[in-house]
């Protein structure tokens, strides 16, 4: 297990490494950088400073190790859009916002998506069951843009109930603990992932609900209560481990979509401004946080499902 | 098309107590075709992904006006005011019908060179993995591995900025992607295929090993594949209405259902019309697909049906 676990650590360590240099010899190998001439209009002097401030004049090798050295204790720079703060102050303020999207986005999905699937799973051909699943298939298929458009122009313009976009400025009860401008996109961006968690959620109780041992269980004369809790459930939900792993990091990065769409000031929107404008520091250190929360998560959900399932081995899918 | 070992597992059984077969002997494919058509929702959805095909061929036919052609006197129309445009015009006065005709070419083109692509990197590339196992194995994996870690988004929007934008441009930026999923399927069925009996019985027989690539693996990972594929166009067809919505796709006189839905942003409490049709043309074309893609899996795969 220890083993097990050291060798992933080792592999993501390497996987960070090679996302690492590849994003940044992408950048740098393009002709161009964030103080071009219709960028920023600078003196031949004034740019020279800059570059030199900045350690652009380095070769892209030496800035490479110089940037990877200082990321390693938590310095990721200064961005160039922004001198004034730092990157990690920057994407502190710009992820706050946007893991909250996310944390509300999770409450909602797999608090309405577990109970929505058992339901379903429990009226197994009925009409609940067909809503659910009809529901589920639109959040499969549908992107995020496409539901976030629809539930704007059919519940912001047509009814006029909620607010077009924005985060945390209109519509707020009580010192902010709700906001009105919360709902849509939490809701559009939830859709999916609820999809998702409702499927598997579904088609897991209904596996379990035919097994042997709840047969037993039922024969034995347990109600349906106790039945349900300590049978069906306890075991159903085991798999959801791997169905949550995916879907954490992704809600937690937020959608660029989403955050388009509603005018949220998040760290994706920012992203996409910070790739056009070459601002490099930005630019890898959003990357660096995505790709290590991908790893920590996959691992971690590994790992829980081996403790919540010991039938479960690991690195047994290793060997194929 | 017949691949001979899978039909023998399929057909009635060869027993000689009876000469008589009941049922027509049929191949793999053609059970595959009549359980395809069996299923409503599957031609629900080829019958759309035909539709939006026919637009998409014959926009020039099809569309009233060519997708560039602005009337400066009729701007942000609504449906129905001016019967000329009878879905409106966009914010320079372009018939928003035409767009929307054109706007299928873009996707469908789009979608399915992405998908091209990928097949032809990712069916070598994971089919040698698989095959040969080893170090290729090990190179090909941590390939899959570390743009697994990369977030498929996040890496088109940078290669985009580097590189500008355009059509190609945005079918390059997905291909670099969308070639992981097909390699490691591939590398899988191979994987597993190269062990079956049958493989080993071909080997014994003395066939080459051309023979057995071609012959053998490749038709049976072919079912799979397609299924892939078919999810696979659409995902495509989402990457790209996403960069354009973001306004870094498709450049302008271009027409894009993703770039309509992005500009009509602007206007949406007047302009209903310019965010509502591209929108619903995404989601059908999704559907459509989906549809498509659910109903090929299962013809090909009857052990997942229930």
């Amino acid at each position: 297990m220890t083993r097990y676990i050291i060798g992933r650590f080792v592999s993501l360590f390497f996987v960070i490494i090679a996302v690492s240099m590849i994003t940044f010899s992408l950048m740098h190998a393009v002709p161009g950088g964030p103080f071009d001439e219709e960028k920023q209009p600078l003196p031949p002097a004034a740019k020279a400073n800059v570059l030199r401030k900045y350690g652009l004049d380095q070769p892209v090798w030496k800035q490479y190790v110089l940037y990877m050295s200082n990321a390693v204790r938590f310095d990721f720079g200064i961005p160039y859009q922004r001198p004034t703060s730092t990157v990690a102050e920057l994407i502190r303020n710009t992820w706050g916002i946007t893991a909250q999207v996310g944390l509300m986005t999770i409450l909602l999905a797999f608090g309405l998506g577990i109970p929505l699937g058992i339901i379903a799973a429990y009226n197994q051909n009925s009409w609940i069951d067909t809503i659910v699943t009809f529901m589920s298939m639109l959040g499969f298929i549908m992107p995020s843009f496409v539901l976030g458009t629809l539930a704007i122009l059919f519940f912001g313009v047509y009814l006029g109930w909620l607010p077009l976009g924005g985060w945390g400025d209109t519509g707020c009860l009580v010192d902010r603990y709700f906001c009105a401008d919360w709902i849509m996109p939490v809701t559009a961006y939830a859709l999916a992932p609820l999809a998702i968690i409702a499927r598997y959620t579904r088609s897991s109780v209904i596996d379990y609900l035919n097994s042997d041992f709840v047969r037993t269980a039922r024969a034995k004369g347990l109600g349906e209560r106790t039945v349900m809790l300590r049978h069906v459930l306890r075991n159903a939900l085991i798999p959801m481990v791997t169905v949550m792993g995916p879907i954490i990091p992704d809600l937690m990065t937020g959608s660029i979509f989403i955050e388009s769409i509603f005018r949220i000031p998040g760290l994706g929107k920012y992203f996409v401004t910070s790739t056009f404008n070459r601002d490099y520091p930005m630019v890898m250190a959003t990357v660096l946080l995505i790709a290590l929360l991908w790893g920590l998560v996959y691992l971690a959900t590994d790992i829980l499902y081996t403790r919540l399932d010991p039938r479960v081995r690991l690195g047994a899918q290793e060997g194929q | 098309m017949t691949s001979t070992t899978t039909s023998g597992n399929m057909g009635a059984p060869n027993n000689p107590a009876a000469p008589v077969s009941l049922r027509k002997h049929r191949t793999l494919w053609q059970d595959a075709v009549r359980r395809f058509f069996n299923n409503r929702l599957a031609i629900l959805g080829l019958i759309i992904v035909v539709i939006f095909l026919f637009l998409a061929i014959f926009a020039d036919f099809l569309a009233p006006y060519p997708y560039d052609k602005a009337d400066f006197t009729a701007v942000r129309l609504l449906p129905g005011v001016n019967p000329k445009y009878p879905l409106g015009t966009d914010e320079i006065g372009r018939d928003y019908l035409s767009r929307l005709i054109y706007g299928a070419r873009t996707s469908m083109t789009v979608g399915i060179t992405i998908q091209f692509i990928a097949l032809l990197i990712g069916v070598p590339l994971g089919g040698l993995a698989g095959y040969l196992g080893g170090a290729v194995d090990f190179v090909v994996s941590r390939i899959i591995d570390v743009m697994t870690a990369f977030p498929g988004l996040i890496f088109s929007i940078l290669v985009i900025s580097l590189f500008g934008g355009g059509m190609w441009m945005v079918i390059f930026a997905l291909s670099i992607t969308s070639w992981i999923g097909i390699a490691r399927l591939t590398r899988a069925q191979i994987l597993s295929l190269r062990e079956k009996e049958y493989i080993e019985a071909a080997r014994c027989l003395g066939v080459t090993q051309r023979g057995i690539i071609f012959r053998h693996l490749i038709p049976n990972s072919l079912s799979p594949l397609l299924v892939a594929v078919s999810f696979g166009i659409p995902a495509a067809i989402f990457g790209e209405a996403g960069l354009s919505f973001l306004g870094i796709g498709i450049n302008d006189p271009i027409a894009s259902w993703g770039k309509m839905v992005g500009v009509s942003g602007a206007y949406v409490r007047v302009s209903w019309h310019m965010a509502l049709f591209p929108t619903l043309a995404i989601a059908l074309a999704m559907l459509g697909f989906s549809f498509l893609g659910d109903g090929l899996r299962d013809a090909l795969d009857p052990k997942l049906t229930r």
